[in-house]
């Protein structure tokens, strides 16, 4: 009798033992505040967003200064930290490979280049596979420093422009403001290179790396690619390779993403060959901001445009 | 004490009838009834219980005259001054010793169960035994604990009559002993009337007074009355 | 008289607990019935009204239902991810993907995009989000049932004992454990759509086919493409080492999805996505869950009508039974009555007992009915919705 008392208590309790009240916010959605949450995947992108969203904006770009964006992979706390933001701008064009190994919220996601497809640029010898005869192959793979064709760049721009409209409408007229004036420079610097790469003609010029194909074709460059480190010296049989590429390229001015060694710039110079150092912005610089990486970067060409 | 006056008593089936003009049992009396079967032996107990009701005559027994009683009234007494012990024993199988001797506190409206009868239940139950079966089920007896518990319960209630229908007819001989001893020690000991149905000629020595049925059934043979005898 | 009734209920305990059992089965059911019925209604329902529409490919609604909401075992026909890119860029609506195809023992694998937790409001409980391919995330049952937490590993099932050709296990990483939402959620395993994808044999890692260590794994080279032969070295597992190999075939557009969870900006935005999908022409059917859960609901209605309608028949059998039980118990328990009777009970003590003993087996049976009615409350849904969607 006492048992069966004591069964039925427990069975009541057991019952009544139910949901607890669930407050706070999904995982993954931000807080709604009045500042807009912005990450990006590399600096020009940063930079534009920056510019565009003002002190209506947060613009996070999280890799470290002293990696190159393009193949830097975040850790999965960083992802989390992407998830969390009203909008992730990436570059397109096969940019950040993380990308699409990562589980990003789709409907945040903002392809700045993914309306330009016709303008990306396939890489030449690029190794593909596929898995059996008739299988499909994968993706060869393209060139992705689409800022440096600053009306491109232009145009990844304004996809942050309209991105961030349509999250917070009530400050278009901000928004639309600044990017008149992000526009303006960026055509400025665009009118610029031109004006240069015309001093330059059809003079040809080297690149220490495959990383300027849009600067080359919005600009007319007559370019060739070659694989040299800033910082290390090239071996003997690199230089035996850049003599026989002179033979039908013979380049008087070289491209580099960064400052070469002292001896190479000399051993250069006693090729006649002068370097300019044009960084390609992928990261933050240690001084200035994009458009002074730009202002540099014509710079150094004018001087060799003159000079060569 | 017991007074039976011009009793007639019959089953309506015409086929035996009972008539007792007279009859008295003083208090404190050990009587015998014996007789052959289907003498109205237990006829007899039956009306003096007041299981049974008379259809004309009167029967005083203790202080009450049940014929004169309605059903509620005569149970009442029953429960409270009568000890009634079966030949068959009549424990209730779902109750354990204990309960069965608590029987008749618990079915009337009369009597109070306590700690007190609780623990006079228990010491009645030791006096005769089985102290050590109080929670032993009926199906768990021998014959003669049954009988004990029987008897027991019959004490309980500490009645001024006992009324025993052959107590002691399935009972071996060391048993049927101390069945009988429990009855006659209670009624000395309380100067109880003490009523018991019998074929044990072995027996007659203890009573005080025997009644015969025999003589009357003898009569009575071919549905003539019969009247008891006292021998 | 209570002491005496239960006192015999007790030493007839056979009886006693047939009688019990018996009548409590007749009060239990109809009642329990009501309450399995009603709470699945309750679950089923709050779950559809809080998807509001549902994108697939055309076929069974129910089957779509059952497996984007609830993720029942039963897959319905794939449709193509453009759909979800295409309702997405219509600007009328968040597109979530899903993909619930596999599992991992009885626990669904359910491949969909982050949105899907905040959409449906699920907590963390201990943790991280799923970042990077080849990591889940676990609901709360589905921890507790493979015994699993951050840190840990889980594989997905094969579909089939012998499928030479097909599906491999995937051994995921668990890097978080959500808190119980008490909806189907918590018995699934979340991955990133990309990750099922994985699972399906649609994307996958292996050795770099351009090194010299898979030459025997190269089955020809033509111009910049190396065709693979069978023995190249498959990946089952995403780990930090070999993460970078990993890739998709082909136009992700064309990869399968079982659904998309539609959800509109606003009610004229689901109107007006509703209506592109009304003319027929389209290759998928859109649907509001709520329709579909609610027409399920009235079937499910019917066929407890039908069976109460048979409970009330076994009842009254049930009850003339034991109405007879009683009837020869009391012919049987005659000389007890007498005994009674002898002592000097009266016929109302002897009623009342037994009258006892009825209203003791009816509390019984009306108390047990009561604690099975609580518990099937409390697990019965659960049960049901886990017996129907399995």
């Amino acid at each position: 009798m006492h048992r069966g008392a004591s069964l039925f208590l427990l069975a009541t309790l057991l019952a009544c033992s139910q949901d607890a009240s669930r407050e706070s916010a999904a995982v993954t959605q931000s807080t709604v505040s009045e500042v807009v949450t912005i990450y990006a995947t590399n600096y020009p992108l940063a930079y534009f967003a920056e510019r565009i969203a003002g002190d209506r904006g947060e613009v996070v770009f999280p890799a470290p200064p002293d990696v190159d964006p393009a193949s830097w992979s975040p850790d999965a706390q960083t992802i989390v930290e992407y998830q969390q933001a009203d909008l992730i701008v990436l570059n397109g064009a096969g940019y950040a490979a993380w990308v699409a190994k990562a589980a990003l919220p789709r409907s945040r996601l903002l392809d700045t280049t993914s309306a330009m497809a016709d303008r990306v640029i396939p890489l030449e010898n690029a190794v593909t596979h596929s898995h059996g005869p008739t299988a499909e192959h994968s993706h060869g793979g393209t060139a992705f420093t689409t800022w440096l064709d600053l009306d491109m760049a232009t145009e990844q721009a304004r996809s942050i422009l309209e991105a961030l409209v349509r999250i917070r409408p009530d400050h278009e007229s901000e928004f639309r403001q600044a990017f008149i004036s992000l526009e303006a420079d960026l055509r400025e610097f665009d009118r610029q290179l031109m004006r240069v790469a015309e001093k330059i003609g059809d003079r040809p010029v080297l690149f220490s790396h495959p990383v300027y194909q849009y600067l080359e074709r919005r600009y007319g460059l007559n370019g060739v690619s070659v694989h040299w480190e800033p910082d290390a010296i090239p071996e003997e049989v690199l230089w035996d390779q850049l003599q026989a590429l002179r033979q039908q390229h013979a380049a008087r001015i070289m491209i580099w993403e960064a400052d070469p060694l002292p001896e190479t710039r000399r051993r250069l110079a006693d090729l006649g060959i002068e370097c300019v150092v044009f960084q390609p912005g992928g990261n933050r610089p240690a001084a200035g901001d994009l458009l002074d990486v730009v202002r540099r970067g014509i710079a150094g060409l004018e001087g060799a445009a003159a000079s060569r | 004490m017991i007074e039976i006056n011009d009793l007639r008593f019959d089953y309506g089936t015409g086929d035996f009838c009972l008539d007792i003009p007279h009859l008295r049992v003083n208090e404190g009396e050990t009587v015998a009834v014996v007789g052959p079967s289907g003498s109205g032996k237990t006829t007899l107990l039956n009306l003096i219980a007041g299981i049974a009701k008379p259809q004309s005559g009167r029967i005083v027994t203790g202080a009450a005259d049940i014929s004169g009683l309605d059903d509620a009234a005569v149970r009442n007494f029953r429960i409270a001054n009568i000890g009634l012990v079966f030949q068959e024993f009549e424990l209730l199988e779902y109750l354990n010793v204990l309960d069965n001797v608590l029987l008749p506190y618990r079915i009337s409206g009369s009597l109070r169960l306590d700690s007190a009868v609780v623990q006079r239940a228990e010491e009645l139950l030791t006096s005769v035994g089985i102290g050590d079966k109080l929670d032993r089920y009926p199906d768990n007896l021998s014959q003669g604990e049954k009988q004990r518990v029987a008897v027991c319960r019959a004490l309980l209630v500490k009645p001024p009559l006992l009324l025993a229908d052959e107590p002691t007819g399935n009972l071996d001989v060391m048993n049927k002993g101390r069945v009988l001893d429990i009855l006659f020690d209670y009624a000395r000991d309380h100067s109880a009337t003490l009523v018991i149905v019998t074929h044990d000629r072995d027996l007659f020595d203890r009573f005080e007074r025997i009644i015969d049925f025999k003589q009357f059934f003898d009569d009575t043979r071919g549905a003539a009355p019969g009247k008891p005898q006292d021998e | 008289m209570f002491y005496l009734a239960w006192r015999y209920l007790s030493y007839n305990r056979w009886k006693t607990s047939i009688l019990v059992g018996s009548i409590m089965l007749i009060i239990y059911l109809p009642v329990g019935l009501n309450v399995v019925v009603e709470q699945s209604g309750e679950h089923l329902t709050a779950r559809a009204e809080a998807t509001p529409l549902l994108v697939g490919a055309k076929g069974s609604p129910l089957e779509l239902v059952l497996n984007s909401l609830y993720f029942s075992s039963k897959i319905p026909e794939v449709m193509k991810y453009s759909e979800a890119t295409s309702i997405m860029q219509s600007g009328l609506a968040e597109a979530i993907p899903l993909y619930v195809r596999f599992r991992s023992r009885a626990q669904p694998i359910v491949g969909t995009s982050v949105e899907y937790f905040g959409f449906r409001e699920l907590l963390l409980a201990s943790g991280r989000m799923v970042a990077l391919l080849g990591e889940c995330v676990l609901g709360a049952a589905a921890a507790a049932a493979l015994d699993l937490q951050p840190g840990d590993s889980v594989v997905s099932s094969p579909e089939t004992a012998f499928d030479l050709a097909g599906i491999y296990p995937l051994k995921m990483q668990v890097v978080g454990v959500l808190e119980p939402s008490f909806t189907p959620d918590d018995q699934a395993i979340f991955v990133d759509i990309k990750t099922a994808w994985i699972i399906a044999g649609l994307g996958h890692g292996h050795q770099d086919l351009a090194r010299s260590e898979a030459a025997s794994a190269v089955l020809n080279r033509t111009g910049g493409n190396i065709v693979a032969n069978a023995s190249v070295v498959q990946f089952n597992e995403v780990n930090e080492s070999n993460i970078d190999t990993f890739h998709f075939h082909g136009d992700l557009a064309q990869y399968p999805l079982t659904a998309v969870i539609a959800h509109p900006h606003d009610q004229k935005s689901g109107v007006i996505l509703m209506g592109r999908y009304v003319d027929g022409g389209a290759p998928s059917q859109i649907l509001q869950p709520e329709d579909v859960v609610d027409e399920l609901l009235e079937t499910i209605l019917t066929i407890q009508q039908f069976i109460v309608a048979a409970v009330i028949i076994v009842a009254i059998a049930t009850i003339a039974t034991a109405a007879l039980v009683f009837l020869l118990s009391l012919r049987l328990r005659r000389r007890e009555i007498e005994t009674i009777g002898k002592i000097g009970g009266g016929r109302w003590h002897v009623v009342s007992m037994l009258l006892t003993e009825i209203v003791i087996v009816l509390i019984l049976s009306g108390g047990m009915a009561t604690m099975l009615t609580i518990l099937t409350w409390r697990y019965g849904s659960a049960i049901i919705e886990g017996f129907v969607l399995s």
